[in-house]
């Protein structure tokens, strides 16, 4: 009963190539990667109250987001959460003001995200401490030249005053 | 195993900051799967400080039972639905993550499996049955390892199936390797992946090889000599993918415990003892 129970949906999401959690296709990196396909990722920074801007790593932040900071950031970017079948309220709302997915600004929710790591990045410092930061920044690349060079075109930034 | 794989999430569980984690916005949310059951009202308690610390105390205490084995019946069944609802929530933020998988599936067998009868608090107190026929220990042992077989050669099948030849080309591992290289959201930021397009030519041989190593996979449940090789290769694979690609498996890769067979291990132990 149980190995039928575990290996049947196992089938089916091998067979469909489909997670639906729990149920798991293990379809890890199955595209490989393609050179001429230009890809995006971002830098998050901050800006110190003494005027230095420094790179903030992620994973200290939310370390429960181990390995998935950097697709929840993508999903953000992309307002995938505007995207649901059913939407959080405050989402639909501001979709409402937008009148559809399409006039939403790239990373509607973005700024909130910024705000959320600000203040965790700041309760960790001292209220004195030079370090702490007076703005959480998210500067996003674009890798697309098709070759091993040319890494870094700037593409936009998001910026959060905390 | 019980011990192994539920004092795996008791230690995350522990060294996880959760009020940063109920910091973020219940509105970048996406619940995937059975998580979209869930109403919003429920997550936007959860996204606070007070939810995140109930959420912790619980599966801190439940898994801190089921994996010492006390009361292993009701605990490990309280501790596989906590993780579960866990990890959903993790991959309702971020993408659907493999690593921890393949540990929640093994959760799914010991909830079902006589797993507090030897190594646990219930056993000392005199609380497990007599003992069982061997088999019912050693089937959830044989099933958690067809489980792991199945997640290296379901992987190596549908890369195949969709990636097909183009899997092989010179430029899939290193293109991979660098785009998970170039941003600080990873959790490390190793730069092998810049080294791979000096060897781009041998790549799609080491590819190759990884994809055959994924199929035989299934062998290690069937020859204990092959098992150590098999095993080994998993090893170096998983560690390779960190320094070169900023991923890494650590869930999935201490979960070959279950090859290890425990009374074996046991066994040259009790004749020192007596001879002492």
């Amino acid at each position: 009963m149980l190995t039928a129970a575990l290996f049947l949906p196992l089938f089916w999401a091998f067979l469909t190539v489909r997670n639906l959690y729990p149920v798991t296709a293990w379809n890890v990196m199955m595209a490989g990667g393609d050179l001429d396909r230009g890809r995006s990722y971002c830098i998050l920074r901050g800006e110190t109250i003494s005027g230095e801007t420094i790179d903030v790593a992620a994973i200290e932040l939310t370390n429960a987001l181990y390995s998935r900071n950097w697709t929840m950031v993508n999903a953000t970017i992309d307002n995938q959460a505007f995207k649901l079948k059913s939407l959080h309220p405050q989402n639909e709302a501001m979709l409402r003001q937008y009148g559809s997915v399409e006039n939403l600004p790239p990373g509607a929710r973005i700024p909130d995200l910024l705000q959320a790591w600000g203040e965790i990045y700041n309760q960790r410092e001292p209220e004195s401490s030079p370090r702490r930061l007076k703005a959480v920044r998210l500067d996003m690349y674009r890798w697309e030249s098709g070759r091993y060079a040319d890494y870094d075109k700037f593409v936009e930034s998001w910026r959060k005053e905390l | 195993m019980r011990f192994v794989v539920h004092g795996i999430f008791l230690f995350d569980a522990v060294f996880t900051s959760y009020s940063a984690l109920g910091s973020l916005p219940p509105t970048i949310l996406r619940p995937t799967g059975v998580m979209k059951l869930l109403p919003w009202s429920f997550y936007d308690s959860l996204q606070t400080h007070g939810g995140m610390l109930t959420l912790k105390t619980l599966m801190v205490v439940s898994l801190l039972l089921s994996t010492a084995g006390f009361l292993t019946f009701i605990s490990t069944k309280a501790s596989l639905l906590l993780v579960l609802f866990y990890q959903g929530l993790l991959r309702s933020f971020g993408h659907f993550n493999h690593d921890e998988m393949i540990a929640i599936y093994f959760m799914v067998v010991l909830t079902f499996a006589p797993c507090g009868d030897a190594f646990s608090i219930d056993n000392r107190l005199g609380r497990t049955k007599q003992q069982r026929p061997a088999f019912a220990y050693a089937y959830p042992i044989l099933l958690m390892q067809l489980l792991l077989a199945w997640v290296y050669f379901s992987s190596a099948l549908i890369k195949i199936r969709i990636a097909g030849w183009k899997y092989l080309s010179p430029d899939n591992l290193p293109a991979l390797a660098i785009f998970h290289s170039l941003d600080n959201l990873h959790d490390t930021a190793f730069r092998g992946a810049f080294w791979l397009p000096h060897v781009r030519e041998y790549l799609p041989y080491f590819v190759g090889l990884i994809l055959i190593w994924e199929i035989l996979f299934p062998l290690a449940v069937l020859f204990r000599r092959l098992r150590w090789v098999i095993l080994g290769i998993g090893f170096v694979f998983h560690v390779s993918t960190l320094f070169l690609m900023n991923i890494f498996f650590p869930h999935q890769l201490l979960m070959y415990v279950v090859f290890i067979n425990w009374d074996r291990r046991r066994k040259p132990i009790t004749p020192i003892v007596v001879r002492r």
